[in-house]
């Protein structure tokens, strides 16, 4: 058994001090309940991104594209898989609890997933601005993650994702280098990606959030928000393309942009699931689930049946 | 100005680059280097194997090597190329680069049939998948310390 904590102060007096929590750990029920519904909500994500990134295997144009494509599905899939047993091991829930909730559309998965990708310009879209907004999210929790298991994951994940965008960088310079028709559909793609991934960071972040008390979190949701904005405003610029944002403001003292005023009526209809893809989504991986019954079936019977051949 | 023979600066140059998969170990550490010839007037070829065929990161990695060797004074062109043959093996990972996939990035490394020592406590582990999020690793969990582990195998 681990270490036990006599209160919630002594609890976060270790976590203040740069305390690291371990499984089998005595955590305040609380804090074992935001760290899970957290690896969950990130677990679900990921499984999400692989089934569209999966989808777009077969259309990806030319072979390094492709194999890069595979290899991203098959990344987003294993880090669904790890993320799913370390949240398993925090005794909530179990791994096929939390798919069937998934599947049932009871739990949440990150917006950007709510959201149909039409054209080959939607995928670099997302590999380029999604990734990148995920990928600083995920690396302002590991920077001072209280939970150890999940710091772990955390930093290989984190090396993953940051291939999935220096590929989305490249596929950006392309199609910005491309024909006219090639930058009128980027651009259609910006138009419709820029806000859900600049909504993906979430609202301000409240004074008492225990993501932040607690060291899940590292940074607020809108400084990272912000700091995404001023990188991909000036680069897009760079590029001749045009943000959909017409409170876009710039302060030429400091060269920084700021957005405009956003509206987080369309998050909240994710994070309901009546996003404009959400039901055809969660129908799909549950379809997904309904179809690969029988691999689970034979995996669960085969320990059963060589044990009965031993003996 | 520079020091030692071509050969070695150029050696050390492919040593310089990093695996982007383990910040901070590098490629040579990893096996990755098969050959490296250097001609007198600074013709360089350099001959990598992939721990598996068809690594999304294998151009990347090339491009890494190619930069760092163009970068050694006294070098003329460079090549750089995936070789079909020998076959990676684990084997081929140093001493160093086992110990840092451990200790920095809970990776363990399975040679032959050899049980997995979980990188965090030692006991041996329990593969959970043949394959995880990469294509040269499986999963595996710790039963003692209930640590999800990555095994690098071949």
């Amino acid at each position: 058994m681990g270490r036990t904590w006599a209160s919630m102060d002594d609890f976060e007096a270790f976590l203040d001090g740069g305390g690291i929590v371990e499984v089998d750990d005595d955590m305040p029920d609380a804090y074992r309940q935001a760290v899970f519904a957290f690896i969950e909500m990130h677990a679900n994500s990921e499984l999400m991104g692989g089934l569209t990134e999966r989808d777009w295997i077969p259309r990806t144009p030319g072979l390094r594209h492709k194999m890069a494509v595979v290899a991203k599905t098959q990344d987003e899939i294993g880090h669904a898989h790890l993320l799913y047993m370390v949240g398993a091991d925090m005794g909530i829930r179990t791994r096929r609890e939390m798919l069937e909730g998934l599947f049932a559309g009871r739990s949440k998965f990150h917006n950007v997933f709510h959201y149909r990708a039409k054209t080959w310009g939607d995928q670099v879209a997302i590999s380029f601005l999604v990734d990148a907004a995920a990928l600083a999210s995920q690396q302002a929790v590991f920077k001072n993650c209280s939970y150890g298991p999940y710091r772990r994951i955390l930093k290989r994940i984190i090396i993953e994702e940051g291939f999935h965008m220096r590929m989305g960088e490249e596929r950006m310079l392309r199609i910005a280098d491309g024909t006219e028709i090639q930058r009128t559909m980027f651009q259609q793609s910006l138009d419709d990606w820029w806000w859900p991934s600049l909504q993906l960071f979430g609202p301000d972040s409240k004074p008492g959030d225990v993501l932040l008390r607690w060291h899940i979190k590292s940074e607020r949701n809108e400084v990272l928000r912000a700091r995404w904005v001023q990188k991909f405003v000036p680069l897009l610029m760079s590029y001749g393309f045009t943000i959909p944002d017409p409170g876009l403001t710039h302060d030429p003292a400091t060269d920084s942009w700021t957005s405009g005023p956003i509206d987080w009526e369309p998050l909240k209809r994710t994070l309901a699931m009546g996003g404009p893809d959400s039901a055809r989504r969660i129908a799909d991986a549950a379809a997904n689930w309904e179809d690969t019954h029988w691999v689970r079936q034979v995996l669960d019977d085969a320990p059963a049946r060589s044990a009965g051949a031993a003996a | 100005m520079s020091t030692g023979l071509l050969p070695e600066r150029v050696r050390t140059a492919v040593a310089s680059v990093d695996d982007p998969e383990y910040p901070g170990i590098s490629i040579v550490d990893l096996g990755l280097l098969e050959s490296l010839d250097t001609t007198t007037d600074g013709h360089v070829a350099v001959g990598l194997i992939p721990t598996f065929p068809g690594c999304p990161a294998l151009a990347m990695i090339a491009d890494d090597v190619r930069r760092a060797v163009d970068a050694v004074d006294g070098v003329a062109t460079v090549d750089v190329r995936w070789l079909g043959a020998p076959v990676w093996r684990v084997d081929r990972i140093t001493e160093t680069a086992r110990v840092a996939m451990a200790r920095d990035f809970t990776v363990a490394v399975r040679i032959g049939r050899e049980p997995v020592a979980c990188p965090r406590c030692g006991s041996p582990t329990d593969e959970q998948s043949m394959f995880g999020p990469s294509r040269c690793r499986a999963v595996h969990t710790c039963p003692t310390c209930a640590e999800v582990v990555e095994v690098m195998r071949a």
